[in-house]
């Protein structure tokens, strides 16, 4: 699948960086945004966000889902240009009728509006991507306090989307073997079509996570105090990025 | 019936699988494909029902070129038996199941229920009919998933693997179903990594190795040959070794089931009898 959000392993500035710092990083990202509110700095964000991928060495994977951000984005445009009635008016969509009026507040806003989503919401695959899942659960629960149960939910909720993905493939196979065919244009007819396939995945998952749960109960799941194999420090470069971080959220005061 | 010409497929990461392969495969025949996981026998079966499509060379199916062909079509003509019946059992009730496929290739209603009814039979399943397939045995399950494979009248049954998974009498009940399939005039394609049920069935095997065929001939002579096999890290079948351990003190002619070992053993103690009498 290409459109999965995974871990991609190289030896990069941010990819050694405590998840911790990478976490604030994000919410800083947020901050800044929502401090601007004026299409240029967001930009410069947005920016700030693509370079880190760069150096991150997934700039590669980055960029197409940037460019799914940038269409939904442009679509969030449209909703919201032509309702602006503040400011100068700047031109008509459709000029010799005059409809469709774009004003330069309302370009302004719906610039603002747009960037802001692509910024903020970037920085979620760069997280993903340079971020070992193990290394995240560590920090969620032991820094950040959050139950263990619900941060092996979340990874584990994450792991399983390539294994159902295998499993609807199989099933799907076998299903056609046996003469199936989905091709259906009529959506009524689409719904009942995978029912073939959508019984044996979930009977299968199922399965799955009773077989799993067993075994990490057998394992001593849940049975005490946990350790972590993974010792996860503060170090020179993540107090840098930290002092960084913060002078970006304080220079937008000091302008 | 069923023929490849200079076959490849490589997966889109430039994995190959199956390199040049030349296979016929006539009407009626029982043949057994082995070799090591990963060496492309699950990926050939693919081919021939068209849910992997040849990156080049050809494959005629029953006439129906097979790189050409959608899967829902070639079904006609191939019935194609998973290793996990899991994966295609959904239905309700074990009828509905085994009618499933038939409904696929547009059976009238009235036909359909003596076909079912023929499949159940024939697996031995017929009493389960009303059940929900899921209350089933694992057995049981692949012997439902089998009847609605059978049920769709194919020239030809591809079985991938049917026996894993299953206790050893549940292989054979499999194996036996199979066997008088075969008999009846089906063309039967296996996969499978049991050695001893590839002596006891199959009429030709072939061997692949690392995605080309290393060995394809009769059964008796593929097994006898030691050194292609431990290739494939495959052993010949107990008997043959037993028997060719005999072979070295002087007794026993080579031998590949267990039937066959205990007719040389019988006949060899009565010999002895005689020789004691005389």
């Amino acid at each position: 699948m290409p459109a999965m959000v995974e871990y991609i392993q190289t030896d990069s500035f941010f990819h050694r960086l405590n998840p911790i710092t990478k976490i604030l990083w994000t919410f800083a990202v947020l901050i800044i945004s929502f401090l601007f509110n004026s299409p240029i700095p967001i930009l410069v964000i947005l920016l700030s966000n693509l370079l880190i991928a760069l150096a991150s060495g997934i700039i590669k994977q980055v960029l197409p889902m940037m460019k799914a951000l940038f269409i939904f984005s442009f679509i969030l445009i449209l909703c919201q240009i032509f309702f602006v009635d503040e400011g100068k008016t700047l031109f008509y969509a459709i000029p010799y009728f005059n409809i469709g009026k774009v004003t330069d507040a309302g370009l302004n806003m719906s610039l603002v509006m747009s960037f802001r989503m692509v910024a903020t919401v970037s920085t979620i695959p760069i997280l993903m991507m340079t971020t070992p899942m193990t290394d995240m659960v560590v920090v969620l629960v032991e820094k950040l306090k959050i139950p263990f149960k619900y941060a092996f939910m979340f990874i584990t909720a994450l792991r399983f989307i390539p294994t159902l993905m295998g499993e609807i493939e199989q099933i799907m196979q076998a299903q056609m073997s046996r003469g199936y065919n989905s091709d259906t244009r009529n959506p009524f007819k689409k719904m009942v079509i995978v029912i073939p396939l959508a019984i044996p995945l979930l009977v299968s998952s199922i399965k799955k996570t009773e077989k799993m749960a067993i075994s990490m109960e057998a394992r001593g799941f849940a049975s005490g105090p946990r350790s972590y194999f993974r010792k996860i420090v503060m170090g020179k470069a993540d107090y840098a990025a930290l002092v960084l971080l913060l002078t970006a959220i304080l220079s937008p005061a000091l302008l | 019936m069923i023929r490849l010409n200079n076959l490849c497929y490589q997966y889109k990461n430039g994995n190959k699988v199956l390199k040049n392969l030349n296979i016929h495969i006539k009407s009626g025949e029982f043949v057994a494909i082995i070799g090591q996981n990963g060496a492309g026998k699950t990926t050939l079966l693919k081919q021939l029902n068209g849910l992997l499509k040849p990156s080049q060379g050809t494959i005629n199916v029953c006439g129906l070129d097979a790189a050409k062909t959608k899967t829902s079509i070639l079904a006609k003509k191939i019935g194609f038996l998973f290793q996990n019946p899991d994966h295609q059992i959904f239905c309700a009730t074990v009828y509905e199941e085994i009618a499933f496929g038939l409904k696929n290739l547009g059976i009238s209603h009235e036909d359909i229920e003596g076909l079912v009814n023929r499949a159940a039979q024939r697996v031995g399943i017929d009493q389960y009919l009303k059940t929900d397939p899921f209350s089933l045995s694992k057995g049981q399950r692949q012997r439902v998933a089998l009847a609605s494979v059978l049920a769709m009248e194919t020239d030809v049954l591809v079985l991938d693997e049917p026996t894993t998974g299953q206790d050893y009498s549940e292989g054979l009940e499999i194996m036996e179903i199979v066997k008088d399939l075969n008999k009846r005039g089906k063309t039967v394609i296996i996969v499978t990594h049991d050695m001893e049920l590839v002596a006891q069935y199959a009429k030709r095997v072939i061997v692949l190795q690392k995605g080309s065929v290393l060995e394809d001939g009769p059964t008796e002579m593929v097994l006898g040959r030691e050194e292609s096999l431990a290739l494939s890290n495959l052993q010949p079948p107990q008997a043959y070794l037993l028997a060719k351990k005999f072979h070295k003190q002087g007794f026993f002619k080579d031998v590949y089931r267990v039937e066959e070992m205990l007719d040389e053993i019988i006949s060899y103690l009565d010999g002895e009898e005689n020789a004691c009498n005389g």
